[in-house]
Order: C-alpha cells, then sequence, then structure tokens
C-alpha cells in the first residue's frame, strides 16, 4: 500500500514538475524571506473524500512552502477532515491529512507523546507540540496551523533549527569538572541541590519558547533565546559543576542575555510547563553583581 | 552495602585488570565515546547544494500570526508607552533649551497660560494622553522589578498581575485626568 | 462579494494602483486567457480566478521593516555559535545600573503625589534619574531594532544622537531646575491649569 502511493507520487511529480524546475534552486536569485503569505481565502480547499451524515467537520489551514518552487509565496492550504475519523491531537490530524489526502504535506514528528520535540509548531497562533495539543471540538472555528514563528522554512512545517542548535551547543551542555570525584566513583549532590535541578533537566529542546520570544525573532543571531539559557542555567545551577563562573561570563555580555526582556512568552508557551522566564531572572539574579 | 552487592563488587574488581591496583586513577571511570564525524571546508559549506537552498527559504510569519497574549502585548506596550514619555520629555526639553534663540516661551507661567486657554475637551484629552502612558509604564515597571527578583512568574501570577496593572493604570489615569 | 457591489470603483483601484503585488496577483486572472508563452509558477493553480478583484483592497504593498536576510549558516553547522567577549559593563553591571535607577524612581515619583511637589533637591535627583532612565531605555531600543551587523552606521548614528541629546537634554534640565519652577511644580501646575 505505502509502496503503491510512494510510486504513485514519483509518477505524479514527474509528469507535473520537470527535473530541470526541481533542480532551479541552484540558478535562480534568492528570493526575499519576507515573502507575504497568501491567505487561504486564495487558495483551494482540499476536502475530506467522503463525509457522512454526521459528520463533524472541521477545517484547517496549514501554512505551505515548497523548495522545489524557490521563488514561489508560501501559501494557506486548506484541510477539511471529519473529526469523527480524527484521532484527538493535531497531530493525528496532520498524519491523517498526509495518509489520506495530500501526501506532499511535510511536517517532523516521532513520538506521538510529546518527549521528543519533533512535531513544535505554532498551532491556533501558540507554539505547541502537535501531539500534545488537542484539536478544539468546535467545528465552527477553523484551525490555523503554522511552523515555529520567525525561522527559516525548510518545507512546509518543518522549520530550520541550525541556529538554534549551534547555540545550544554554544553554552557547553555537559558536566565540566577538573577535580576527580571525592570517593573516585561519582559525583555526588545533595537532596537539596538535585532539586534544583527540577523544572530544568525535563527540557526536550523543542524550541517553541525561543521561537515564541519577540526579542528571539529579532536578534536571534545574538541572543541565545530562552530555550538555551534555560539550558545554560541548568549547568550553571548544577552543584557539581565546576566551570559556573566561566559559564557566567560567556553571558556576560549586551547580547547574549540581557536581550531578554521578561516578555514571558517562553514560559506561557512551554508545552512542558516550564518556566524559562524564571531561569532566566535567575541567571540574571545570580549575575547581578559580578 | 548488602553482602551480595559487596561481594559481586570484589569479584568485579578482581576480575578487571585494573582492580588489581588499589586507587584506580579518575581517569579510568570516565566513559569514553567513539562517534564517526566528518568535517567539510569552509568552502564546500559556502557552495554546496544545501547552502544555495538556504537562500531562498522563507521566515516563517511571527508578530502577525502569534496569538495576541497578555504576555508580549503587556510588554510592548511597555515600550511603546515609555518611548511615548521619553520622547515628549526629549522633545520638551531640547525646545527648552532652544526656546531663548527661536523666541518661543515655554517657560511653566506661560505654558500655564495656554494650556488654561484650552477648551475643557482638549485639555482633558491631552491630559489622558499624558496620563495613560505614563502610569501604564510606572506600574508594569513595578512589575518588571518584582520579576527580576524571581517573583510572580508563574503563569497564573503573570496573568494576574497584568489585569492589576491595567486596573491600577485605568484608575490612576482617570482619576488623575478627572479628579486631580 | 464585495466586487459585486462596486465593480467599477474596484475596477479604478485595481488601475490606479499598479504596485508590484498587484503585479503578482494579476498572474492568477490570467487563468482564464491561458497562454502557452506564459509559465505560471504552481502557486497560481491555487489562486481563484477572483483573486485580483479581492486584492485591490491590499494595493498598498505592504512592506516589512528591515526584513530578514536569506538564511546564511556560518561555517560548519556543527560549530558552536560564537561567545561574545564578556563585558560586565554591558552586561551585568548595566543590567543592575538599569535595575537600581528604576527602583530608585519609585520613591521619587510617589513622593509628589502625596506632597504636592517635591523640594528642589529631590525634584532635581527626579529630573536625573528620569534622564538616565530614558537614555537606558533608547539604548536598549536602539540595540533591539537596529543590529549590528544588519544596519552598523544607523546603529552608531542612534546611538551619538541619543547621546548628544541626552547630554543637551541635561543642560536644558539644569537651566529649567534652577531658573524655573522645578519639574515637579512644574507638572502640578500645567495639570491645574
Amino acid at each position: 500500500m505505502a509502496s503503491t502511493r510512494a510510486l504513485a507520487r514519483l509518477a505524479t511529480r514527474r509528469t507535473t514538475v520537470p527535473a530541470v524546475w526541481t533542480r532551479s534552486f541552484a540558478s535562480v536569485e534568492p528570493a526575499s524571506p519576507s515573502r507575504s503569505t497568501i491567505p487561504e481565502s486564495k487558495t483551494s480547499t482540499v476536502k475530506e473524500p467522503a463525509t457522512e451524515k454526521d459528520a463533524k467537520i472541521k477545517t484547517f489551514h496549514v501554512y505551505r512552502w515548497n523548495p522545489d518552487e524557490p521563488t514561489s509565496k508560501p501559501r494557506m492550504q486548506s484541510y477539511t477532515l471529519d473529526l469523527n475519523k480524527t484521532g484527538p491531537m493535531m497531530l493525528d490530524a496532520l498524519i491523517r491529512i498526509k495518509n489520506e489526502t495530500d501526501p506532499t504535506l511535510t511536517f517532523r514528528r516521532s513520538c506521538r507523546e510529546g518527549i521528543c520535540g519533533s512535531c513544535a509548531m505554532n498551532i491556533d497562533g501558540v507554539n505547541t507540540l502537535a501531539c500534545l495539543c488537542r484539536i478544539p471540538t468546535d467545528t465552527t472555528k477553523e484551525s490555523r496551523i503554522y511552523p515555529l514563528p520567525h525561522t527559516y522554512v525548510v518545507k512546509d512545517l518543518v522549520p530550520d533549527l541550525t541556529n538554534f542548535y549551534k547555540q545550544y551547543r554554544s553554552i557547553k551542555p555537559y558536566l565540566q569538572r577538573d577535580t576527580p570525584p571525592p570517593d573516585g566513583r561519582e559525583n555526588r549532590q545533595s537532596k537539596a541541590d538535585r532539586k534544583k535541578l527540577d523544572g530544568l533537566y525535563e527540557c526536550i529542546l523543542c524550541a517553541c519558547c525561543s521561537t515564541s520570544c519577540p526579542s528571539y525573532w529579532w536578534n536571534q543571531e545574538e541572543y541565545l533565546g530562552p530555550a538555551v539559557l534555560l539550558q545554560s542555567y541548568r549547568w550553571i545551577a548544577d552543584s557539581r559543576d565546576e566551570r559556573t563562573a566561566e559559564r557566567k561570563d560567556a553571558l556576560n555580555n549586551s547580547m547574549s542575555l540581557y536581550r531578554c526582556h521578561t516578555i514571558m512568552n517562553c514560559s506561557r508557551t512551554c508545552p512542558k510547563g516550564l518556566n524559562p522566564g524564571l531561569a532566566i531572572a535567575e541567571i540574571k539574579k545570580s549575575m547581578a553583581f559580578t | 552495602m548488602s553482602a551480595p552487592r559487596a561481594l559481586n563488587l570484589a569479584l568485579r574488581r578482581i576480575a578487571s585488570p585494573a582492580g588489581l591496583t588499589k586507587f584506580s586513577p579518575a581517569g579510568r571511570l570516565m566513559q569514553q565515546r567513539f562517534a564517526a564525524t566528518t568535517t567539510i571546508s569552509e568552502k564546500e559549506a559556502v557552495n554546496s547544494i544545501l547552502a544555495k537552498q538556504r537562500l531562498n527559504r522563507p521566515v516563517s510569519p511571527h508578530l502577525t500570526i502569534y496569538k495576541p497574549q497578555m504576555t508580549w502585548l503587556m510588554s510592548g506596550l511597555t515600550r511603546i508607552t515609555g518611548l511615548i514619555v521619553a520622547t515628549s520629555f526629549y522633545v520638551y526639553g531640547l525646545s527648552y533649551l532652544a526656546a531663548p534663540t527661536l523666541g518661543w516661551h515655554l517657560e511653566t507661567p506661560s505654558l500655564v497660560a495656554a494650556v488654561a486657554a484650552w477648551p475643557v475637551v482638549v485639555k482633558v484629552t491631552a491630559k489622558l494622553a499624558i496620563a495613560v502612558p505614563f502610569f501604564y509604564h510606572s506600574f508594569n515597571g513595578v512589575r518588571h522589578l518584582v520579576w527580576d527578583f524571581g517573583k510572580g512568574m508563574t503563569n497564573q501570577a503573570v496573568v494576574r498581575g497584568g489585569w492589576v496593572v491595567i486596573a491600577l493604570t485605568a484608575a490612576s489615569s482617570l482619576w488623575a485626568t478627572f479628579l486631580a | 462579494m464585495a466586487s459585486i457591489a462596486r465593480p467599477a470603483l474596484l475596477r479604478q483601484v485595481c488601475n490606479a494602483a499598479p504596485t508590484r503585488r498587484m503585479a503578482s496577483t494579476f498572474a492568477g486572472s490570467s487563468l482564464k486567457h491561458p497562454s502557452p508563452l506564459t509559465r505560471r509558477p504552481m502557486q497560481s493553480a491555487f489562486a481563484t480566478p477572483g483573486a485580483s478583484r479581492v486584492a485591490a483592497f491590499h494595493a498598498s504593498g505592504r512592506r516589512p521593516i528591515l526584513p530578514p536576510l536569506p538564511q546564511v549558516v556560518d561555517g560548519d553547522v556543527n560549530k558552536p555559535a560564537p561567545i561574545p567577549e564578556p563585558s560586565a559593563s554591558h552586561g551585568s553591571y548595566h543590567w543592575t545600573f538599569e535595575r537600581l535607577i528604576s527602583a530608585g524612581l519609585i520613591p521619587l515619583t510617589i513622593a509628589p503625589f502625596a506632597a504636592g511637589s517635591l523640594n528642589p533637591l529631590m525634584d532635581a535627583s527626579l529630573c536625573a534619574l528620569i534622564i538616565v532612565h530614558s537614555h537606558i531605555g533608547f539604548q536598549s531600543n536602539i540595540i533591539d531594532y537596529f543590529p549590528e551587523k544588519r544596519i552598523p552606521l544607523i546603529r552608531k548614528g542612534s546611538f551619538w544622537l541619543l547621546r548628544i541629546g541626552t547630554v543637551l537634554l541635561g543642560i536644558s534640565m539644569y537651566s529649567f531646575e534652577t531658573n524655573d519652577v522645578g519639574i515637579t511644580e512644574a507638572i502640578k501646575r500645567i495639570w491645574h491649569a
């Protein structure tokens, strides 16, 4: 079944898009990244194939952009789904669209239980994990799904997180020690010290918080963003780490940390219920007189 | 330590060659992981197909699609109101400095006389236009200072504090405009 | 549809505003007269034929301020992002100073509401703190919205403009405080005028 679908897709692709087109990205002048999105009012709707009488039809508008047509504008594609035949979560809806109506829809997903952070996207205006976000059962309201805000789009709902990961790497997210553990075996920690890491270690780096932060939108090259700062604090707060001063020094400039203006979108949007805003406030507090 | 576990550990220590030495160096306990990595040259990275593809990527929509939430709207308003108050302060201050050379009269008595001649509607509007940004910026500034101590940063507290600031702003602006 | 209600007006608007955006949306209307010579991108297949008529209302052509540049990754994707030189005067000290100024403003702002107006010394310190607070605020705006990599000259220029403005404001406020009635008393008098 799957293989036939793939074959069919290949076949249609050959006929509609010539091979020259698909390679045209190398020769085409770069288009402006801030191309406006074609609203759903100007695009067609892909309808649920067979609708039943008591169907609960809900409309989903999904952001689409295809790298094979490099200069084209992104557009909003509408899909209708019968909620009776769809699972409860937004990810179920997306998977169902991909399986049954439009196999070209592209998005990341893996664990479908909120631990991998792959399906982070902007759903109805709020960044969250599609697998943890219930579909609002109110069918009169239409849902809108965008990729994470102010990110470069690889395709459809897939954002490029290279910069995010590079920044994560820059805070050295691992234990740094020079002295061997006192008992020669493991670096022990008191219960109180361990408790400080609660609410920090659970972060799955889905980038929901960073891409919800207006400050990060405008200065993502230099400002580290809530997720990376939360991780930085996770190592600053760790009693076993011996490079606390060095870690703080790395943040002690006008951009890396202090572009945080306590907007608090990060804590509001975190799908894991963590509080990056508080973590950043704690870093600032601990650095206040150093 | 329970007896079987101690025995087990002792056996294991004897079995491993490192266990024979009494004090094993700390380095031995460190894990080493081997992973295959490939490096690409700068030139390769810049000229690759991927690098060219990146140039065409659009930026996903942000401000226009993000849900209007109290958090970022109030933060943005703090900045805007601050700019309004500070800019008017700068404009007044600089014109006061330039007034003697330009022949303007911006001293308090002449300003009082000028304002006194305004109709009530204009007066009320002008007062509101100054009072609302000033009080909003002040109250939300206090809220931000509280946050800087790491207090009241849960989602519920943030929303509650936001409504308190809005209520205080409305009340004090109305008081300053009509009662004071 | 609005176009049915006022077709003549719409046609006028369409003709009067031939922006780039309009040109792009007209591609949709050319669906009606398909020419083998014009190769349309895929998107136009999804655009409804009436799109150009609706677009008359959006003809102003929104242009974002300082749009983001095309994506370029510096060097190796596996290299960490560069860490800036530590500088407490731009980082932690600056932040602490900013908070101390803001916190100092609180009692000085409440006092005139309680007492009517301030004595000259407190009035002068309130004025000085407001100037510094405003300066830091403007500075923060410049750092946020005028990125060094994109518009270094505008950034530098606005920093200098701000510095000059603040110094002049300081001089101005000194003369206001010494020759005039003081900031709180002035506001009070004007407010009750």
